[in-house]
């Protein structure tokens, strides 16, 4: 009998286990390891559980874990938590029925890490509240909101957050205030500006002069200073788009002056571009050009290539407004330094292709081909086909723009070596392949 | 022992045999008809009817308190019960269940154990949560009674957590678990929590009690529907519980004037709409000193409108 019970040992369960589709069994197991749970929380005398197991012991067993984790609360006594989670419960029911597409994730219900969190951190909160410990609740609430973190729990994390900030008791504390500034976060990525505004300001006004620090050790204010100046600059999206400007313009110098306040250069540098960029799109070039300097400054002592790249982008694009295309050229070619020398692909097509646009411009079109052409090839190596084929097309044009000139003047001409150069580039024209026509055509060489 | 025998008898006649006593004579001389299969039909039909009533007689003597004189009507529910449904079905849940209370009460708790481990049996294979919620309320009385406490916190919690699935957090049946929970903490020690789980309860009667007394305002004024709300049995148990969570409150070391003031309120309301003005007055004028303690006392206003309104009754 001993080796049967060795034998079994190492081939672990008996038999073998039954992949099946439904929740019961996740359900089961999540009992069983709560079960195992509660025995090495036992103290070392209570033995005497093992062999005869109480009534209490058999209901976690039949019952589901709801009811379960609704008793226990209960049986401690908190009753407020029980009444909380109860609803929270409901609510999902709810969520999940309203829900048109039925999702994988499993009911609350059925998840027990979460369920066991939310029982212990609820007891906690309730315990703190029993004894006039505000600051604690709002720490229980403000871990369960972090604790629900991924998305598909968002609608928990914006429940606790609210249910940390939202407190009559502890609500000007300091985890009360953390909770504001990630509620300001959450709104803004929900796009809801004038509530991440209304949160961020709170925040704060409540953080003051405290010197308050997040968990991960962030300052607090400069946390709702970044939001608020993200809000300002978002907000200001509409009137840009409705060519409001005068507005646009005010809402972004108020997200600037707060963005400095900050003490973040980069959005610091954010900011200040965006400022820049409405500046341009008003038709004031001269405040734009100043703001993309003092951008170029902050990217300089931030070394940040990426930054640098797009304030001379913006600064080509003003100069080319002002109709300077000597200074454009200038800035475009210091732009293709900065992204060749960064290893930016991206902007280093990106800068070939705006190099090549200006001197389409300047009806320079065998040097606008060149620089399309190696747009094209970094496009090629990005394996980026939107942005190859644009390049593509750039190359054609500005090649069928440089031939056409020498084309025309040949068939005008009617001398016979520019009748043979016709000859020669018709029957030639159609085997040439892009790239190579510098060695191909011999024609078409004659001409460029 | 004749003294006993006349006792009994009286119990076996108030509690039950005066109201079933005609019917009885149907099911049992047996006639022609009733050995045909119509007659089955409807001696069975005549049983159904015969258990619904002792089944309620049972329950309102139970909630006056009145043990003994529930018995003989729990007794024969079991036995009706048991003809109609089988031993072993959940339908006799109820039926153990109220022979087990009257049991209990009459301090038979051996007896009264044993008939709710047959019920715990029966109601095993059932997933009516009403049905869970009343065995649980009685083993947790019973565990009450029988000094095991723990187990009674246990028994009152799954009763909560059961009635809160079928009649919703906020009903008064859920807090009636939390006011028998409450008891339990009591005599454990535990007062904090007894405060809050009173507190609770006191506030879904008061909201319940409110809603009440202002239909019944409404309907005086336009006496079409003479609303009965509540029979006599409910109200002596609603009044049982809310005299001991006002003793507790006038006791406690902490002397809370806002939840006296609320709970008094709770039992002039019920008075008053029992037609007991003398009774309302005297818990209208405990609530209204309780609420004048506290500065803009949101309650200081009804409660005033409620004695104005006995006034013109008297």
């Amino acid at each position: 009998m001993n080796s049967a019970v060795k034998q079994r040992q190492h081939s672990g369960p008996f038999l073998p286990e039954i992949p099946s589709k439904n929740n019961n069994k996740g359900r089961k197991s999540t009992q069983h390891s709560r079960r195992k749970q509660q025995k090495e929380f036992l103290p070392p005398g209570s033995d005497k559980s093992a062999e005869v197991l109480s009534k209490a012991e058999i209901s976690l067993f039949r019952n589901s874990l709801k009811q379960n984790i609704c008793v226990e609360l209960l049986q401690e006594g908190f009753h407020r938590s029980f009444s909380e989670l109860f609803l929270l419960l409901r609510s999902d029911q709810q969520r999940r029925a309203e829900e048109e597409f039925e999702s994988d994730e499993l009911p609350l219900e059925q998840q027990w890490d979460k369920l066991e969190t939310l029982r212990r951190y609820l007891s906690r909160a309730e315990q703190a509240e029993n004894t006039c410990s505000w600051t604690l609740v709002c720490d229980q609430r403000l871990f369960l909101a972090q604790f629900f973190s991924s998305p598909e729990d968002g609608w928990l994390c914006s429940y606790f957050y609210h249910s940390c900030a939202d407190r009559e008791r502890g609500g000007r504390s300091r985890p009360a205030t953390e909770a504001r500034a990630c509620l300001a976060e959450v709104y803004l990525q929900l796009g809801d500006l004038q509530a991440a505004r209304q949160q961020a300001d709170q925040c704060l006004q409540q953080a003051g002069d405290e010197g308050w620090v997040d968990s991960s050790g962030r300052p607090l204010r400069l946390r709702a200073l970044r939001a608020l100046s993200s809000v300002y600059s978002r907000l200001a999206d509409a009137p840009l788009e409705a060519e409001d400007h005068s507005e646009a313009l005010r809402l972004l110098h108020r997200g600037h002056s707060i963005a400095t306040e900050s003490e973040d250069k980069k959005l610091e540098f954010d900011a200040l571009l965006r400022l820049g960029l409405a500046y341009q799109s008003a038709g004031d070039h001269d405040t734009a050009k100043q703001l993309f300097n003092t951008c170029m400054q902050i990217c300089g002592s931030l070394h940040d290539a990426e930054g640098l790249g797009k304030s001379y982008k913006a600064m080509s694009k003003s100069i080319e407004s002002e109709g300077n295309t000597q200074k454009t050229l200038e800035c475009l070619e210091k732009l293709v330094d900065i992204c060749r020398d960064n290893g930016l692909k991206r902007n280093l097509a990106d800068a070939f292709l705006c190099l090549g646009n200006t001197y389409f411009t300047m009806r320079e079109y065998s040097r606008a081909s060149e620089f399309f052409l190696q747009g094209y090839e970094v496009s090629c190596e990005l394996g980026d086909v939107a942005l190859l084929q644009k390049a593509q097309v750039l190359v054609g044009t500005s090649r069928a723009r440089s031939l056409f000139g020498k084309f025309s003047a040949d068939v005008e001409s009617c001398s016979p070596a520019a009748l043979k150069r016709l000859i020669s580039w018709k029957e030639t024209r159609g085997r040439q392949e892009v790239g190579s026509d510098s060695t191909g055509s011999d024609a078409a060489s004659a001409w460029c | 022992m004749r003294r006993g025998d006349a006792e009994h008898q009286q119990a076996d006649w108030v509690g039950i045999h005066e109201r079933i006593c005609q019917m009885l004579v149907t099911i049992r001389s047996p006639t022609l008809l009733s050995l045909q299969q119509a007659g089955c039909i409807q001696s069975q039909l005549v049983k159904a009817e015969l258990i619904e009533m002792c089944r309620l007689v049972a329950q309102s003597k139970l909630s006056e308190g009145k043990h003994q004189e529930a018995l003989p009507a729990a007794q024969f529910c079991l036995r009706c019960s048991k003809d109609v449904h089988g031993p072993r079905s959940v339908q006799m849940v109820p039926a153990y269940l109220l022979l087990a209370e009257a049991n209990m009460g009459m301090g038979n708790l051996a007896w009264a154990a044993e008939l709710l481990s047959q019920a715990e049996w029966a109601a095993l294979k059932s997933s009516d949560h009403a049905v869970h919620q009343r065995l649980h309320r009685c083993l947790g009385r019973l565990h009450t009674a029988t000094g095991n406490l723990e187990a009674a916190l246990f028994n009152f919690a799954n009763d909560i957590y059961f009635a809160s699935e079928e009649y919703g957090l906020d009903s008064t049946v859920t807090r009636g678990g939390y006011f028998l929970m409450a008891n339990v903490y009591a005599k454990l020690g535990g007062l904090p929590i007894v405060r809050s789980l009173y507190s609770e309860v006191a506030q879904t009667w008061h909201c319940h009690l409110t809603k009440l007394l202002d239909t019944h305002v409404q309907n005086v004024q336009s006496p079409d529907t003479g609303l009965e709300p509540y029979d006599e049995a409910q109200r002596v148990e609603l009044d049982k519980m809310l005299r001991t969570m006002l003793e507790f409150e006038q006791n406690d070391s902490r002397k809370d004037s806002a939840q006296i003031a609320l709970v008094a309120h709770c039992l002039a309301m019920l008075w008053f709409l029992a037609g007991d003005s003398l009774k309302a007055l005297g818990f209208g004028n405990t609530a209204l000193q309780a609420s004048q303690l506290i500065p803009n006392h949101d309650l200081t206003e009804p409660i005033q409108g409620l004695l104005q309104l006995l006034h013109t009754v008297c």
